[in-house]
């Protein structure tokens, strides 16, 4: 199966090759067999990314350790559901993940527009292609999974051989979020790839209009969802695998994902201005590649061993092929826009300072000032050895100084942009959309205050939160009230009609609670407590209302792995209250250590318990007991912005009717279709 | 909105960005001495050993070898009533000016601090030159580049605009 494997990822990379540079071709040329056939050279090449990713998967169920790469990430004990996550678990496994994925994209567009969109669609394919080249490439001759074990014989030369068992995976990845975090992230990371080929396809073709956008709306959306929900994940696995109290330490990784989830969200808001008024063409061009060049990047990092990071993969050689691919991509990007850009010029003005218009400008600016503040301080150790000799670290503190007020900037535009209109808002209209939520905001900080909530940033974060909570209750009460004047249904029924009506605007509503709850969460921060100590049997400790009781400890052999178990009492106001078994497991395999942590999660706050090892000294075990209040609404903020982004991916229920029914405006002939450069609709396509 | 709206906006947005300068943050809720000039370092740097690069209070993810003893050292140095310049001193000497968890406000490495306010600063500047290129371009000069790029009437574009933003009103 090995060399099942290997042979289609070779022929995939032939595929690849004659999709890309046949697509120079038959955009040269024009001719239709040319263009066909390197479309269908496109759909092989997913087909054969899909059966090499088979054929690892399967050398790993069937315990093949004839191979390298399943000798180094599985073993014999591993469960089924870890051999699946086994797969991008190393190097070459997450490289091939990541051509996997993007196979998917690249198949469903290439399916999806088959007989749609025929001049840009040759384009598309071919940045697709040569995205898809650059990782088959890498695939093939740089980190290949399919490496046959070997070792040297007696006369030097090396054999093939297999070992009876493999090394184990790594126990940090052996944690059920692990099988479905980097899946949502890499899905993040590439399907950015499908708005890069659109834009970079319609600037190359000088495509007309605003159809590109509108074509690679939903795929932005749905990368942008992915991304989010892979942050979300990662950053609760962080939390209740590494065991350190906190979800984000602002790890060269962490940024790395980050990084593009910040520019794409500009591009999802920046967008709206081509829509609607034909503006800020050559910026979300440009947000588009940044944001696609931030996914090789935030690659690069993971694996080239140029930041150090607790996360990152193994280092390699590997960086030089990536520099040399983001370089690359940047020449054709600059050229392009260089030799198109009089396409890009804008057609509207500005009406008003006060409109939505200018608050996306400064919606964008806060997400890039976050961007490249977190990209230069991520890469400022690197510039710093560069010019000083003097290596640094820039940790947690720094990024906390330097991002919070602008974070905090952005939730405030979170709450004013949508409100103000489009073109010019009157002095009556802001008064009557920010009187209520501002002053809603303003007594929340003035109760927090009065109960002692003295954090800065924190009562801050939390006035802007029920400011930009407020706003949009108000939104959905208002839109509600009116459907509810005309049909009488009940309230609940016209919130969901008046969202299904405009599933765009009320989705990207619900994404922006979301947004307000993980901000929430954040505000916590600032109030976490942690106690640490070496206990006997029977022994106490208190956190906050909890006081922790040692009862014992136990030894729980798996089959992977022993457990050995702290167990727990947990009493408030003296009252037992439940058990917690914090545990660190030892894999027999790697002989390595994992932890899990017991927590107790409540929307107040967070009683997180873990067993710190032994004291060397005592030989006691050490229980590190944390207090971390409204972590829970993170995790919920993260749901809840994945579901606005799956609403706001749902069809106009009004538009269908609007089109089905509405008459042909009179001032046109009738029939008269509108060309293809004109975007008249959203989610119907 | 007068015409120095958009300054006063301007400085209150300014205003705010320059906060963590005069304020600190979340660390300094911390009474214990020992953590909080923990949260100024990190574990585990130049040693082959364990490089996580974590908070030192903050680190006991599985193998670290460095954060404990770094904690005792750390813990005692407290204990003798050591002043926190010559504790962190005492770590810089030990492992270099990498141990701090952000870098020195001085020299080269103020560039780090200088960088976010310039971005913001320099941001706004050209925010508001756009927006100001963008409110005096007169209308004709943008409906011709509209025409030349899209070879549509500004009359059908407007038509078609109107009828999408009826339907998706956002």
């Amino acid at each position: 199966m090995d060399v099942f494997g290997s042979f289609a990822l070779i022929l995939a990379f032939v595929c690849a090759a004659y999709a890309f540079a046949g697509g120079i071709a038959a955009i040269v040329t024009r001719h239709p067999l040319l263009i066909k056939s390197t479309r269908q050279a496109g759909i092989a090449t997913c087909c054969l990314i899909f059966l090499a990713t088979f054929s690892l998967e399967y050398l790993f169920f069937t315990d093949n350790f004839s191979v390298a790469y399943v000798v180094s990430h599985s073993n014999r004990d591993l469960s089924t559901f870890y051999k699946v996550a086994a797969l991008w678990s190393g190097m070459e496994g997450s490289l091939l993940f990541w051509s996997l994925l993007l196979a998917v994209y690249v198949f469903s567009v290439l399916i999806a527009y088959r007989n749609k969109n025929g001049e840009l669609m040759p384009y598309v394919g071919m940045v697709m292609a040569g995205v898809q080249l650059f990782f088959l490439t890498l695939n093939n001759f740089v980190e290949s999974p399919f490496k046959a074990l070997g070792a040297p014989g007696a006369d030097g030369i090396m054999n093939f051989v297999a070992r009876s068992d493999g090394n184990g995976l790594n126990p940090l990845l052996q944690y059920p979020e692990m099988v479905i975090h980097p899946p949502n992230l890499y899905s993040g990371y590439t399907g950015f790839t499908i708005p890069f080929a659109f834009a970079l396809g319609a600037l190359l073709a000088r495509y007309p209009g605003e159809k590109w956008i509108h074509l690679t709306r939903k795929w932005t959306m749905i990368a942008w969802m992915f991304q989010s929900a892979g942050i979300v994940l990662g950053a609760h696995w962080a939390y209740a695998v590494l065991g350190w109290g906190g979800y984000w330490g602002w790890d060269p990784v962490e940024n790395a994902s980050l990084l593009p989830w910040l520019t794409g969200t500009a591009f999802l808001h920046s967008v709206m201005m081509q829509e609607k008024r034909g503006m800020m063409k050559v910026w979300n061009v440009w947000l588009v590649f940044c944001t696609f060049l931030l996914c090789i990047l935030g690659t690069f990092l993971t694996r080239s061993g140029v930041v150090s990071s607790v996360h990152a993969f193994a280092q390699s050689n590997i960086g030089p092929w990536f520099l040399g691919f983001i370089g690359f991509v940047l020449v054709v990007c600059l050229g392009a826009y260089l030799k198109n850009r009089d396409y890009l010029k804008s057609e509207n003005q500005l009406d008003s300072v006060i409109s939505r218009e200018s608050s996306f400008l400064f919606n964008n600016l806060v997400l890039l000032v976050l961007c490249i503040a977190v990209l230069s301080g991520t890469l400022f150790p690197v510039f710093s050895e560069w010019f000083t000799g003097d290596r640094i670290s820039v940790g947690a503190p720094f990024f906390n100084k330097v991002n919070i007020s602008a974070g905090l900037l952005l939730l405030f535009m979170t709450g004013v942009g949508p409100l103000l209109a489009w073109r010019k808002t009157s002095t009556e209209s802001m008064k009557r959309n920010f009187g209520w939520p501002l002053a809603a905001g303003l007594l929340t900080g003035a109760i927090a205050f009065g109960f002692g909530f003295r954090a800065f940033y924190s009562l801050i974060c939390l006035i802007l939160c029920m400011f930009v909570a407020a706003t949009i209750v108000l939104e959905f009460y208002r839109g509600s009230k009116v459907i509810r004047a005309r049909s009488g249904a009940s309230f609940a029924a016209c919130v969901i009609d008046l969202t299904m009506r405009n599933t765009r605007r009320y989705g990207g509503y619900i994404v922006h609670v979301g947004m307000v709850f993980v901000f929430i969460g954040l505000s916590g921060a600032a109030f976490n407590r942690d106690v640490q100590k070496g206990m006997q049997i029977g022994q106490s400790m208190q956190i906050g209302p909890y006081t922790l009781v040692l009862q014992g400890a136990d030894s729980k052999p798996e089959k992977n792995y022993t457990a050995q178990r702290m167990l727990v009492e947990v009493l408030r106001d003296n009252k037992p209250m439940m058990m917690m078994f914090p545990e660190k497991r030892r894999f027999v395999t790697n002989q390595e250590n994992g932890t899990m942590v017991a927590i107790y999660s409540t929307l107040k706050e967070d009683l997180y318990v873990v067993f710190a090892g032994e004291d060397p000294e005592t030989n006691l075990p050490v229980i590190h007991a944390f207090l971390n209040p409204l972590v829970k609404w993170i995790w919920f903020g993260g749901v809840v912005v994945v579901f606005g982004t799956i609403v706001a991916l749902l069809p106009n229920r009004r538009a269908v009717l609007v089109l089905a029914g509405a008459p042909q405006p009179t001032a046109h002939p009738a029939g008269h279709p509108l060309p293809s450069s004109v975007t008249l609709r959203e989610g119907h396509d | 909105m007068t015409r120095r709206g958009p300054l006063v906006a301007i400085a209150a947005l300014s205003a705010l960005a320059t906060l963590p300068v005069w304020i600190s943050p979340a660390g300094a809720q911390q009474t214990d001495r020992a953590k909080q000039i923990g949260g100024k370092l990190v574990c585990g740097v130049g040693t082959s050993v364990c490089n996580c690069r974590q908070i030192l209070t903050q680190c006991n993810h599985v193998g670290c070898m460095n954060s404990s003893a770094m904690l005792k050292t750390l813990d005692q140095k407290v204990a003798k009533g050591d002043s926190e310049e010559a504790i962190l001193q005492a770590f810089i000497l030990e492992f270099g000016r990498e141990v701090l968890a952000e870098p020195p406000k001085s020299g080269f490495n103020m560039i780090a601090w200088l960088m976010p306010s310039f971005y913001l600063l320099g941001g706004m500047v050209l925010v508001v030159l756009v927006i100001s290129r963008w409110r005096k371009r007169p209308a004709a000069e943008s409906a011709g580049a509209a025409r030349a790029a899209s070879q549509l009437s500004p009359e059908f574009l407007e038509r078609a605009r109107a009828e999408a933003a009826r339907q998706t009103e956002d």
